[in-house]
């Protein structure tokens, strides 16, 4: 059988957002699944964030694929719908499209259209693999009960199977098939890091913060790929930079102990990007030390707030001071810092200048200021759905409030579209000469994709940092007169 | 013209010649499989709740297409070879004109969706268009003027009957998630319905007419210019919407002009050809 992969574009074609101008990984969820059917079967990637529109008929209509899979975040949620739109519409019933991903496991139902004959949910590997098989079997669509993790569409009627089981070891699924997307391997990149392979060294994480759906998602529980087959991965990347794709990498002391012992009795000499907590970098210095020796470059820490109580409001399980001595520690070490905050709806302006100035106190290297929002999946989202101003799938990526703000919308942005130029000063007291000289071999190669970046993130610091944009994005969505004062102001 | 008794310009069902129409059934495979009808904006337009804002950047674009369809035709019609190809022009023109949508040219029609959009005085003459709608146009001109004359209608049938009607069905279902008024939307219910019959007149005077494989491969030319017009028309306008919201991503392309400049280079094009 002939089967298409496609990664769709994020929110729409041609905007500018932090995936075309801050980071962009390789699709690895689809050459995850590619690798459970390629042996049997003809598989082809496309990723539509860097292709141009009219590749995907083109495909479609030269390729004549039997499956379509797509996947999806949130955000590019309509993106995917219209993927499989656009292969009924040149295919019809010759092709069978199935969603996966986040969004299609968390939000089945926004999927329940007459183009989408099923929708994955959950771990999509095995149940991909099933699912073609049945096909290649010539078994009739309507007969996949037997499947476990599926929404399926028969005739008028959508019938979901039972749970897919998400036990099995990491080790036992073949290594991505990342030859498939070789083609685009310079377009991945993170900041100045040009050409990066993506790796995924473990499933789930062991917190239940309750504006995040990764644990859920994974039920609460984590699976690690071994030490082995992650350096083998390290070694197969023909790439020098390498993101580690891991929701939370910085868990479980031992088995990161024994990466770097993999790493050091291997030789294998590649800079990495982790995701991780910080007060794990507080309680591990030592390891610190040992995984920046090992390569690793940078951490992306959710440092999600300036205050104690919002921290323990979110269920972060974690403090500002632990935040602060990360950071401490980071730039101490010679690793890049990455800090994702957020902005509350219900803030006053004091607010966000508290926070961007403990923003610039902290000296991390990429402080990014995203807007708290109940995600779909989430605990939030249970508790705050009812808030909601909106349910248009685009508008949760972060940088749009979806519920009232306590400022009237048009200073709620001003305020929040200042946090670029804001905090420049944290990037500023980063770079010092002292942290550029820690590692003197690393920081020179990312000078050679200095300028790309600086190309990339004036267009987007000119996107973000422009309040009108949000407003527009806003105009008929929100369905609100902008320049009205909330409900919260009134009663002020 | 639009209260003529079109009986007599009615065309009597012939039979087919006898002649292999495979060539008609892969053309027509073709066109339904090209990226300009199944462009993903259009799939976009039936999946994602568009605001009634962003349809009015789409029909600003959009509008300064909809005048120039029966100048295309009648430029067609004056190099048509015969009565039959004259007839089926004629026949769809009049249409175009206004029958069949109580005497509503569709230039009116388009205009009561963008005044449903939000269009007001006269917002559609001074909207900057993008260069693909310019060049949309300005290629559709030049094939109906200088190509041979069954790419023009390779151009106008497949390239435009047979591919409305699709690219319509996606866009519909956006048109009425985002609230517009069955009124509002006709120009495109309309065509869903009158472009399926011009496209089976359409089937008949290509069946009649086209014989040899150099005459099918100049109707298939006339339908892939078209369609390639359409594609790029479609990336255009999709980036204008984008634009709308978000300035920054506009591409340094300038605008050639609005619909004003169009006509009058148009305009002073024909009189210089004169």
């Amino acid at each position: 059988m002939k089967i298409l992969l496609v990664q769709p574009a994020p929110y729409e074609n041609g905007r500018i957002g932090l995936e075309t101008a801050l980071w962009m990984s390789e699709p690895a969820a689809l050459t995850a699944l590619a690798a459970m059917v390629e042996g049997e079967h003809e598989v082809r990637i496309v990723d539509m964030r860097v292709e141009p529109a009219d590749v995907l008929p083109r495909v479609l209509a030269e390729y004549r694929p039997h499956v379509l899979g797509v996947t999806a975040m949130t955000t590019d949620a309509y993106q995917a719908q219209a993927v499989a739109l656009c292969a009924k519409s040149i295919l019809g019933d010759a092709v069978f499209t199935i969603l996966g991903g986040h969004h299609p496991t968390l939000m089945p139902g926004d999927h329940d259209q007459p183009y989408i004959d099923a929708v994955c949910i959950g771990e999509g590997e095995e149940t991909f693999q099933e699912v073609v098989a049945h096909l290649a079997a010539g078994r009739a669509r309507d007969e996949m009960a037997g499947i476990a993790g599926l929404r399926i569409r028969v005739g008028q009627e959508v019938r979901t199977t039972p749970a897919r089981s998400q036990a099995r070891e990491l080790d036992s699924f073949p290594a991505p098939a990342r030859h498939l997307v070789a083609h685009y391997a310079h377009e991945y990149f993170f900041a100045a890091a040009n050409g990066i392979a993506s790796i995924q060294t473990s499933r789930g994480c062991a917190f239940d913060c309750n504006f995040c759906a990764i644990w859920e998602f994974y039920e609460r529980k984590v699976r690690f790929l071994s030490a082995r087959a992650i350096v083998d991965r390290m070694e197969a990347a023909t790439e020098r930079f390498i993101m580690f794709l891991d929701d939370n990498f910085l868990t479980h002391r031992q088995r990161l102990e024994e990466l770097v012992d993999e790493i050091e009795r291997r030789g294998v000499r590649k800079y990495w990007m982790i995701q991780g907590r910080t007060d794990f970098i507080v309680k591990n210095a030592d390891l610190m030390q040992r995984l920046r020796d090992a390569g690793l470059m940078m951490v992306l820490s959710g440092y999600e707030s300036n205050e104690d109580d919002t921290l323990a409001a979110l269920q972060k399980d974690n403090s500002k001071a632990n935040n602060l001595e990360a950071a401490h520690i980071l730039r101490e070490l010679g690793i890049l810092s990455m800090g994702i905050f957020m902005v509350h709806p219900d803030w006053e302006e004091r607010q966000f200048d508290q926070l961007y100035e403990t923003i610039n106190q902290m000296r991390i290297t990429m402080p990014m200021v995203v807007i708290h929002m109940p995600l779909p999946g989430t605990q939030a989202w249970r508790e705050h759905g009812d808030e909601l101003l909106t349910r248009d799938a685009r508008f949760f990526d972060l940088l749009h409030a979806v519920t009232p703000t306590r400022l009237t919308r048009r200073r709620f942005y001003e305020k929040y579209a200042e946090w670029n130029g804001a905090t420049m000063k944290s990037t500023r007291g980063s770079l010092t000469p002292a942290f550029l000289l820690k590692r003197p071999a690393l920081m020179l190669r990312l000078a050679l994709g200095y300028r790309k970046l600086e190309k990339k993130s004036k267009k987007l610091r000119r996107a973000i940092g422009d309040p009108e944009n949000f407003l527009r994005d806003e105009y008929e969505i929100v369905g609100r007169d902008l320049e009205t004062p909330t409900p919260a102001e009134l009663v002020a | 013209m639009t209260d003529t008794n079109l009986a007599v310009l009615e065309l009597e069902p012939k039979p087919p010649r006898g002649q292999d129409q495979t060539w008609l059934r892969e053309l027509e495979h073709e066109v339904e499989s090209h990226p300009g009808p199944n462009h993903l904006l259009l799939c976009r337009l039936a999946t994602t709740p568009f605001s009634k804002r962003d349809y009015l950047t789409f029909g600003l674009q959009h509008h300064a297409l909809v005048g120039f369809f029966t100048r295309y035709m009648e430029l067609l019609l004056l190099r048509a070879p015969s009565s039959a190809e004259k007839l089926w022009l004629a026949k769809v023109l009049v249409n175009e004109y206004g029958e069949g949508s109580d005497g509503l040219d569709h230039t009116t029609l388009y205009r009561d969706f963008l005044r449903e959009a939000g269009s007001r005085d006269g917002m559609e003459d001074r909207a900057e268009l993008c260069p693909a709608v310019w060049g949309f146009v300005l290629e559709h001109l030049r094939i109906c003027r200088e190509e041979p004359f069954l790419v023009g209608l390779g151009a106008l049938g497949p390239g435009h009957e047979w591919s409305i009607p699709r690219m319509f069905s996606h866009i519909i279902p956006g048109l009425r998630r985002a609230g517009f008024s069955e009124q509002g939307i006709l120009y495109f219910t309309l065509h869903t319905e009158q472009d399926v019959d011009h496209g089976d007149w359409m089937t008949e005077v290509l069946a009649e007419m086209v014989e040899t494989e150099d005459q099918q491969a100049q109707v298939r030319r006339g339908a892939l210019l078209s369609l390639e017009a359409r594609h790029r028309f479609f990336s255009g306008v999709e980036r204008e919407i984008v634009a709308w919201r978000q300035p920054v991503s506009r591409s340094s392309e300038p605008s050639p002009g609005t619909l004003v400049d169009l006509r009058r280079v148009i305009a002073s094009t024909r009189g210089a050809a004169s």
